[in-house]
C-alpha cells in the first residue's frame, strides 16, 4: 500500500509537472508588452522597456526561464508578483484573499448539496417508480441536461422577485447576498449527488447477496442502510475529494453571475488582463487541486471497501 | 453423464426403465427397423446452421420506440428544428441575412407582438429572427463537435486499447486533460489564439474525446479476450470482422450515448463561455441570447424565456434520447 501511494504520488507530481510546464510555454508565447502596466506601456521609451524586460528575466531564452520559475518555486515557494491586476502585490497574497471567498461559498454549497442529495437519492431507490423517484429523477435530468445558466436564470427570476433578495454579492452583507450564489452552486451536485447513489443502490439492490438477506429475514431497513447504502458510498467516495476541492475553488459561472469577488473572476480578469504570473498560480492551483482530488478519491475508495486493493496489477480502480 | 440421467430416469418412472431400443419397442409396440431408420448423409444440409429472424437495427429500433417520453421528445424536437428554417425564410421575416438584422430605437424592449413575434432585444432589434438562426448556429454548432469528438475518440480508444505500448502516454493525456477543470483550458485558449467559431469547435473536440476514447479502451479491454472472441478467431474470423461483427455492437451504444449527450455538453459550454466573454459576438448562438438578457430579464422576460424553452428543448431532447437509444442499443437488452 505505502509503495503504491508513493508511485501514485510521483505520478501525479510528473503530471502536474507537465501541465504547469505546457501553460508556461503557452504563456511565454505572448508577445512581452504585457509585462508592463498600461501606464507604463503610454510613459516608457522603448529603451526603458528593454531594460526593464532584461532585469526581470524575460528576454533570457524560455528554457532559462523555465528552470528559473522552478527554481523560484521550490526553493521559496515564490510565485512571483501581479503586474496588471494589482501591480507588485505577491501572487499568494491576491490569490489568498479570493480563495477565503469562495472557499467558504464552496463549503456551505457542498454541505447543503450533501444534506440534500444523498438522501434524495436513497429515497429515490427505496421508493423506486414512486411518485417521488420520477420528480427526482425530472429534476435530475433537468439539471444534468440543460445549460446551468438557464437554471440559473430561473434561480435568479424566483430569488429577486418572489424572495426580494439581492440580485448581487456584495461584501458589506455577506449574509443575505451570498443566499443566490449558493443555492446556485448547490443545485448541480444536489443533483449528481442523487443520481449516483440512486444508480448504486439501484444497481446493488437486484444482487444475490440482498436476496439472501430477505430471505434470512433481514428488515428492509436493515437491508437499506446495513448493506446497499454502505456499497454505494464506495464509489461516491471516490468522486467525493475532487468535487469537493473543485466546489472550494469556486466555480465561474456562479462568482461572474453574481459577480462574486472570488476565484473565478480572478482567473478570467488574470487572463483577459494577461497576468501571467496570476494565471501560472492558478493553473499550479487547479492542477494540484484536481490530481490530489483524484488520488484522495482511489484512497478514501479504499478505506471504504477493503475488497479494493489498489495496489493489484493493471490498476484497473473501477 | 449418460449413465447417471439412465438411472435418475429408473428411479422416477419405473415405468419405462429401460430407453433402449427393444425397451421402447416393447412400449410403443413397433419394431426396432420401424422406430429407428438411417438419415442420408447430405454435405450441404449438414453445413447449414439454425438461423433466427434476429436483425440488430430492427430489435434497436423496436427497443428504442419503447421509450415514450424520448420518442415524443425527438419528435417535437425535429418539428422544431426544422421549422426553425421557415422561421428565418422570407415566408416569416423580411430578414435574409443576420447581418441585415436592423436596430429600432423606438422598438426597444417590446413584448411580443404582431410585427414582433418574439419580441424585440435591448436595441430594438427583431428577436424572431435572432432566436430562430442561433437555434440552427447553436445546433450545428454541437451536432459539428459531437461527431468530431465522436470519431478521434473512437479512433484513439481503438489504439488506446490495442497498442499496449501506448497505454502510458494515454493514461498522462487522460490525466492532463482531467485533472484541470476544462473551462480553464478553454478560457486560455479562447485569449491566446481566439474565439471564432471554428477554434470553438476544435478546441472543444481537443479536450472532449479523451473520455469517449477512455470508454472505448475500457470496451475493448473487456470484450477483446472473451472467450466468444477466442472461439471466433479460432475459427479463423478475421479481425476486421471480430471487430465490426463481435465487439462494434456493444460499442455503439456508447458511441451513440456520447455523440448525443455531446450536445447538451456542447451547448451548455458555449452558454459559459458566451456567459464569460469568451465567444466570437459576430455570430449568434443561443448562448449570446442567454448572456445578453442577463442584465434586463428581470424587467422583461420575454428576452430570456424563448431561448431559455428552446435550449432545454434541445438539450433535454438529447439527453433522454441518448439514454433511451444507448439502452436500446445494447445487444444485452435485446430479448
Amino acid at each position: 500500500m505505502l509503495k503504491y501511494t508513493i508511485k501514485r504520488l510521483l505520478q501525479s507530481l510528473l503530471t502536474v509537472f507537465i501541465v504547469v510546464t505546457i501553460v508556461f510555454l503557452l504563456l511565454r508565447l505572448m508577445p512581452n508588452d504585457y509585462y508592463f502596466t498600461e501606464d507604463e506601456l503610454i510613459k516608457l521609451t522603448d529603451e526603458q522597456k528593454e531594460d526593464k524586460l532584461r532585469a526581470a528575466g524575460l528576454l533570457d531564452p524560455t528554457l532559462t526561464q523555465l528552470g528559473k520559475f522552478y527554481k523560484n518555486l521550490l526553493t521559496k515557494g515564490d510565485l512571483g508578483t501581479s503586474r496588471r491586476i494589482s501591480n507588485g502585490q505577491p501572487v499568494w497574497e491576491l490569490i489568498g484573499e479570493k480563495f477565503g471567498i469562495s472557499m467558504r461559498l464552496g463549503l456551505i454549497a457542498l454541505g447543503i448539496a450533501l444534506l440534500i442529495g444523498i438522501p434524495m437519492g436513497i429515497l429515490q431507490a427505496r421508493y423506486k417508480n414512486g411518485i417521488f423517484d420520477h420528480l427526482g429523477t425530472a429534476y435530475t435530468i433537468f439539471i444534468n441536461a440543460v445549460p446551468r445558466l438557464v437554471a440559473y436564470s430561473l434561480i435568479y427570476m424566483l430569488g429577486v422577485k418572489l424572495f426580494k433578495l439581492p440580485s448581487m454579492y456584495s461584501i458589506r452583507d455577506p449574509g443575505r447576498s451570498s443566499i443566490l450564489p449558493i443555492v446556485c452552486l448547490a443545485v448541480g451536485s444536489i443533483a449528481s449527488y442523487a443520481l449516483w447513489m440512486r444508480r448504486y443502490m439501484v444497481d446493488d439492490l437486484t444482487k444475490d447477496y440482498i436476496k439472501l438477506a430477505r430471505i434470512k429475514g433481514v428488515s428492509t431497513r436493515g437491508i437499506m442502510f446495513k448493506h446497499v447504502m454502505r456499497n454505494a458510498f464506495v464509489p461516491m467516495a471516490q468522486n467525493l475529494p475532487v468535487t469537493f476541492l473543485l466546489t472550494i475553488g469556486g466555480s465561474l459561472l456562479v462568482e461572474s453571475f453574481f459577480a462574486v469577488p472570488g476565484m473565478g473572476p480572478l482567473l478570467t480578469r488574470a487572463i483577459t488582463r494577461y497576468d501571467t504570473n496570476v494565471v501560472q498560480a492558478l493553473v499550479l492551483l487547479y492542477s494540484v487541486m484536481g490530481i490530489l482530488g483524484m488520488f484522495l478519491g482511489d484512497l478514501l475508495m479504499s478505506v471504504f471497501d477493503p475488497r479494493i486493493r489498489l495496489a493489484g496489477k493493471g490498476g484497473e480502480t473501477r | 453423464m449418460k449413465k447417471n440421467k439412465k438411472m435418475l430416469a429408473g428411479e422416477e418412472t419405473p415405468v419405462v426403465n429401460d430407453i433402449s431400443a427393444e425397451g421402447l419397442a416393447a412400449v410403443t409396440g413397433q419394431s426396432e427397423a420401424e422406430l429407428f431408420s438411417f438419415v442420408e448423409y447430405h454435405p450441404e444440409e449438414a453445413e447449414r446452421i439454425g438461423y433466427s429472424e434476429y436483425s440488430y437495427w430492427k430489435s434497436v429500433w423496436k427497443n428504442f420506440l419503447k421509450k415514450k417520453s424520448a420518442v415524443i421528445m425527438l419528435v417535437v424536437f425535429l418539428a422544431v428544428f426544422i421549422f426553425s428554417f421557415i422561421a428565418i425564410s422570407p415566408l416569416c421575416t423580411k430578414y435574409r441575412h443576420y447581418t441585415e438584422l436592423e436596430s429600432n430605437k423606438k422598438a426597444r424592449f417590446t413584448t411580443p407582438n404582431k410585427d414582433y413575434w418574439f419580441g424585440a432585444d435591448n436595441i430594438g432589434r427583431d428577436y424572431w429572427y435572432q432566436v430562430w438562426y442561433a437555434t440552427q448556429h447553436s445546433v450545428m454548432l454541437a451536432a459539428i463537435v459531437g461527431v468530431g469528438e465522436v470519431v478521434v475518440g473512437v479512433i484513439m480508444g481503438l489504439l488506446w486499447g490495442y497498442v499496449r505500448k501506448l497505454d502510458r502516454i494515454f493514461t498522462e493525456i487522460y490525466n492532463i486533460i482531467y485533472s484541470v477543470p476544462t473551462i480553464i483550458y478553454m478560457t486560455l485558449i479562447a485569449l491566446m489564439i481566439g474565439k471564432t467559431f471554428m477554434i470553438m469547435c476544435v478546441s472543444l473536440i481537443i479536450f472532449n474525446w479523451i473520455y469517449t476514447a477512455k470508454n472505448i479502451r475500457n470496451l475493448v479491454f473487456m470484450y477483446r479476450d472473451r472467450e466468444y472472441n477466442l472461439a471466433s478467431r479460432c475459427l479463423g474470423t478475421k479481425l476486421g470482422t471480430i471487430l465490426l461483427k463481435n465487439i462494434l455492437p456493444y460499442m455503439i451504444s456508447v458511441i451513440i450515448l456520447r455523440m448525443a449527450l455531446a450536445i447538451p455538453q456542447t451547448i451548455g459550454m458555449e452558454t459559459t463561455l458566451a456567459y464569460l466573454g469568451l465567444l466570437d459576438v459576430q455570430e449568434p448562438a443561443l448562448g449570446l441570447l442567454l448572456r445578453n438578457s442577463r442584465e434586463q430579464f428581470a424587467n422583461y422576460p420575454h428576452i430570456l424565456i424563448f431561448p431559455a424553452v428552446i435550449v432545454s428543448l434541445i438539450t433535454v431532447t438529447f439527453y433522454l434520447a441518448g439514454n433511451a437509444f444507448s439502452d436500446a442499443a445494447d445487444p444485452r437488452n435485446h430479448v
